[in-house]
């Protein structure tokens, strides 16, 4: 049975991207382009270094408040009643409100919508094809708590000490129940259940590709190598704790909600449908934010009590997370187990892959996209024919998973490029020539790969050469014998990977053009990005003006209207898209005004080069000249000229590249010292070199954490979660972390009106892989060792031990 | 409560406050000064350092009472006569920030870094002698060498020594 991944309209048609490229015309060639593909510096900057920065935390109201979760230290346990008299009676307390408090006001659920939505997303299903099943998410629970910090309560207090001290005084009475945190485990018939819904914990069961053909390839091939890898559980880390500050005007009947999140406009609709108030009763304001990575991107049950209690009190009330309170509650990411086997025939060509894929959601589903995102990337750079996916999800008494930094990719990379390694070893290639030989060639572009992924531009044998080139992997050999010499192992660990940017498909873009300076009103959500600086480079060359006189706005729903936030690295690409398409209607306007203004033929406007010119007339005027004009002309434009411009966009890109890195063991310790590491990345069209590599850079450092010190370890006998502060969860670090050799690869889509694929996660995709692979060269002496994630320096000398002994 | 009174970014602060109060505490929410930021409660990430006498402190783990009598200087006031302090456009020029939270606490502790440190500034003793601010977005490579640039024009190009080029091709 063939099933294909896609349900999606022009799938099958020759070049599916011909007609986007039609619809959206440049208003310049992009050779002529003045600010793009500079690394300008920011305009974020100068607020952020000097203090002046808008993080939620920094806004204070009159006569605001302080709210503090009462959070549950059992994994899964019956809520049999809470007491919260004593607390009330504490200094400074003014309310205490349990999930019942809110059931009586007719909140709501958080509204997620897990399974991602794009025509080419993969349809991820219940067993089958049934609906998902995805448990309930009430901003308080009332039957049970089904992970350990999961809020049953909140206080809210005069300052937050008192909220404090209010919180250790509610009395909960919890009845324990068995529990189950592993993923593997929680798959089991006879497991814990998290939801009286499901039969077992197993929410998504899909299975994709062509099994016939798949099966056929394994049964004649002459290897078969097989592999199970775990990538574990992970947190965002954002160094902003997250926040939220909540107020209510009785007046209008309007609720405000100061909270940093992937997107002020999403979390708009989120929180009011919450409250059971329509979206126009709702405006959340989120300007600087302190990083996000993914697990910012879905509604904290805190955004929905702070504005609810702020209307309940009649005053604002504020809410920080404590660093404890982030490790335990803000949604996690990773946690993927997959099975993987190759066929390969006798001369080393890639036959069929066979995966199982196993993602663990947490206590609640809020998103599937790191089962999703993977799913369509299981046979990474290379060309094999044939391909299998089983894919299932499971709930389990832990933090829900959310896409974090690459969200399912690192996952996908790490089982097909380590497996790559082990066939390479095991069947005696070179491991580099293995790759060259079953890579996806430029002349198969754009590619389809086995599982229906259409894979749009990209030149992987070249970054893969010149990858080899800046990493000097030639003079590996000799580096190797002279860290011999010292007693120290060096290894060097390489990857490919592709990844898919996809993202939500709509975006819309506000354009004003006045006689001071041009506006772009945008739905996208930075936590670091720089868009205030790379969508003016776009903006400013596609109007022809100085990048100085372009400024961008984001973040309060009161001015942005709609948008799709940050996250799949889709905002370069969108915003770029609908830009150059509200700059093509206002090219439009601008002739329709310069004509009526001078009492011309609109026919004999011209637009070149930021100028307005007639065959009609001797005037040449420029947008600002223009903006002037239209205020004369009517009142319509008091404001300035203003285009409106919608798009949804579908089709996925394909960013990818190369890495490889070089480490050193010290076989006495199992210390090990990352000395080297570098990497090719083709983003598409780079906007802003300098902002690029700085993406990559924060990439690198998250995926090499995961496969060296990262961790939301979860303690077997008892439940509890052991990493709840930075004593406990190892991170990247100044003495850690080498300098990076990073260059950009610009193979330009041809999807989209730039050519823009996404440059803000190609860092973390291979890192895992690549970290393992080098750990893995360097201990070749001792046997494939069987070390985990994260990788520590008492594994790696258990591993030489072991070797020794063996 | 107790009175307490303080030098801030150069002028005279008295104020009348509850004892507990952290002077990350204070200077957010009693003066207003949110460049300080708070990341952590355990005195890890550094978000929160400021200049007490001219030292680093993690202003998280300082009593407002032990700040009294002293002078602090915060993010808010390293600029001087409108003109940034070199850290500061170093970390603008070398992109040594992504999201702005670490960085008041990565510019206040490495303008007292390249103020004391004794010998010559490299990449090993700035990796080292940093450790204590984390950085979730920059992998902390342009936050190095945007230190390096500034100690270059701190204190001359004999006490500094800088990092080999990285970026293959497309920097310029």
């Amino acid at each position: 049975m063939l099933a294909s991944l896609w349900n999606l309209v022009d799938h099958n048609t020759k070049d599916q991207f011909a007609p986007l490229q039609e619809r959206i015309k440049l208003s310049l060639p992009p050779q002529k382009f003045k600010s793009v593909g500079k690394p300008v510096r920011r305009n974020e900057d100068e607020r952020l270094i000097t203090g002046r920065g808008r993080f939620t935390d920094d806004f204070s109201l009159p006569g605001q408040v302080f709210a503090v979760m009462v959070r549950s230290p059992h994994p899964h346990a019956t809520i049999k009643g809470i007491d919260v008299s004593a607390a009330l009676e504490m200094d400074g307390v003014l309310g205490v409100y349990t999930g019942a408090d809110l059931a009586a006001d007719g909140l709501g659920q958080i509204a997620h919508n897990p399974v991602p939505s794009t025509k080419y997303d993969v349809k991820l299903t219940g067993r089958g094809g049934t609906p998902v099943y995805i448990g309930e998410h009430y901003l308080l629970p009332m039957d049970r708590v089904r992970h350990v910090g999961e809020a049953v309560a909140m206080v809210v207090a005069e300052t937050r000490q008192q909220a404090q001290a209010g919180a250790e005084a509610v009395m909960v009475d919890y009845d324990p129940l068995p529990w189950v945190a592993d993923t593997t485990a929680a798959t089991a018939p006879d497991a814990p259940r998290l939801w009286d819904a499901l039969p077992d914990n197993v929410l998504v069961d899909s299975i994709f590709g062509d099994v016939k053909n798949t099966d056929t390839a394994f049964a004649g091939a002459a290897h078969v190598v097989s592999m199970r890898t775990h990538l574990g559980r992970v947190t965002g880390v954002p160094l902003e704790p997250r926040a939220a500050l909540g107020d209510y005007d009785a007046k209008t009947g309007r609720y405000t909600l100061y909270a940093g999140s992937g997107g002020a406009v999403r979390q708009k609709h989120e929180m009011s449908s919450v409250l059971g108030v329509t979206p126009d009763k709702m405006r959340v304001i989120s300007f600087d934010v302190g990083g996000n990575f993914g697990t910012r991107n879905r509604a904290f049950i805190e955004f929905g009590l702070v504005v609810w209690a702020a209307k309940k009190l009649g005053r604002p009330v504020k809410f920080r997370a404590d660093r404890s309170e982030s490790f335990l509650t803000d949604y996690q990411g990773r946690d993927l187990v997959t099975e993987v086997s190759l066929a390969i025939d006798a001369n080393g060509k890639f036959l069929a892959l066979r995966a199982h894929n196993l993602s663990n959601v947490g206590a609640r589903c809020v998103s599937l996209s790191p089962l999703s995102k993977g799913s369509g990337l299981i046979t990474g750079s290379y060309d094999i024919p044939y391909a299998t996916l089983h894919s299932r999800a499971v709930y389990s008494n832990t933090m829900s998973t959310q896409a974090y930094r690459s969200s399912g990719r690192p996952e996908v990379t790490f089982a097909i490029e380590r497996l790559i390694d082990k066939a390479a070893r095991e069947l005696g290639y070179d491991r580099i020539a293995l790759r060259r030989r079953n890579l996806v060639k430029p002349s198969q572009m754009p590619y389809t790969n086995a599982v229906g992924s259409k894979y749009d531009s990209g030149e992987y044998e070249k970054n893969m050469d010149r990858l080899l080139e800046i990493g000097d992997f030639a003079g590996a050999k000799k580096r190797k014998e002279e860290a011999k010499a010292r007693g120290k192992l060096l290894g060097i660990g390489f990857a490919n990977y592709v990844e898919s940017s996809i993202g939500t498909p709509k975006e819309r873009a506000d354009l004003i053009v006045r006689p001071g300076g041009v506006e772009v009103v945008i739905g996208t959500q930075p936590a670091g990005q720089g868009h205030e600086t790379s969508f003016a480079q776009v903006t400013a060359d596609l109007l022809g003006i100085a990048f100085e006189k372009v400024k961008i706005t984001l973040g309060d729903t009161d001015v942005v209207s709609a948008g799709g936030g940050t996250h799949s690295g889709r905002s370069m690409r969108h915003a770029s898209a609908v830009i150059s398409l509200a700059v093509t209607d206002m090219i439009a306007k601008g002739k329709a005004i310069m004509a009526a203004s001078l009492n011309i033929d609109p026919a004999s406007v011209e637009f070149d080069d930021g100028c307005f010119r007639s065959t009609a007339s001797n005037r040449t005027i420029d947008w600002f000249d223009l903006a002037r004009l239209a205020i004369a002309l009517s009142p319509d434009h008091a404001d300035g000229v203003k285009v409106r411009r919608d798009n949804e966009m579908h089709t996925p890109v394909f960013p990818n590249g190369s890495c490889m890195c070089e480490i050193e063991i010290d076989p006495q310790t199992g210390g090990l010292e990352l000395l080297r590491y570098a990497t090719v990345d083709d983003v598409g069209r780079c906007i802003n070199p300098m902002i690029v590599h700085g993406q990559t850079h924060g990439g690198i450092a998250q995926g090499v954490g995961q496969a060296l010190w990262e961790g939301c370890v979860i303690d077997p006998e008892s439940g509890q979660p052991l990493a709840a502060a930075f004593t406990d969860y190892g991170m990247p670090r100044f003495d850690n972390m080498p300098s990076f050799v990073t260059e950009i690869a610009e193979v330009i889509s041809p999807t989209n009106p730039l050519g823009v694929k996404a440059g803000g996660e190609g860092g973390t995709t291979p890192a895992p892989a690549v970290i393992m692979s080098a750990i893995e060269d360097a201990l070749l002496d001792y046997g494939p060792p069987d070390v985990s994630m994260p990788a520590t320096p008492l594994k790696i000398w258990t591993a030489i031990h072991k070797g020794k002994s063996a | 409560m107790s009175r307490i009174a303080m030098k801030v970014n150069g002028a005279d602060i008295t104020k009348d406050v509850a004892d507990p109060t952290l002077l990350s505490e204070f200077l957010r929410e009693h003066l207003g000064l949110t460049g300080t930021h708070v990341g952590c409660d355990t005195t890890q990430c550094g978000c929160c350092v400021v200049h007490l006498d001219g030292v680093s402190v993690k202003s998280c783990t300082v009593l407002v009472g032990q700040a009294a009598g002293h002078a602090v200087t915060t993010i808010e006031g390293l600029a001087e006569g409108g003109q940034l302090h070199p850290v500061q456009k170093a970390f603008r020029e070398c992109h040594g920030l992504q999201c702005g939270f670490c960085t008041p606490g990565m510019i206040m502790a490495a303008t007292e870094l390249i103020a004391t440190y004794p010998g010559t500034l490299n990449e090993h003793v700035v990796r080292e002698e940093m450790e204590g601010n984390l950085c979730r977005c920059t992998g902390y490579h342009n936050i190095v060498r945007a230190i390096l640039t500034a100690a270059e024009e701190m204190l001359g190009p004999d006490r500094v020594v800088q990092p080999a080029s990285d970026h293959a091709k497309t920097e310029g």
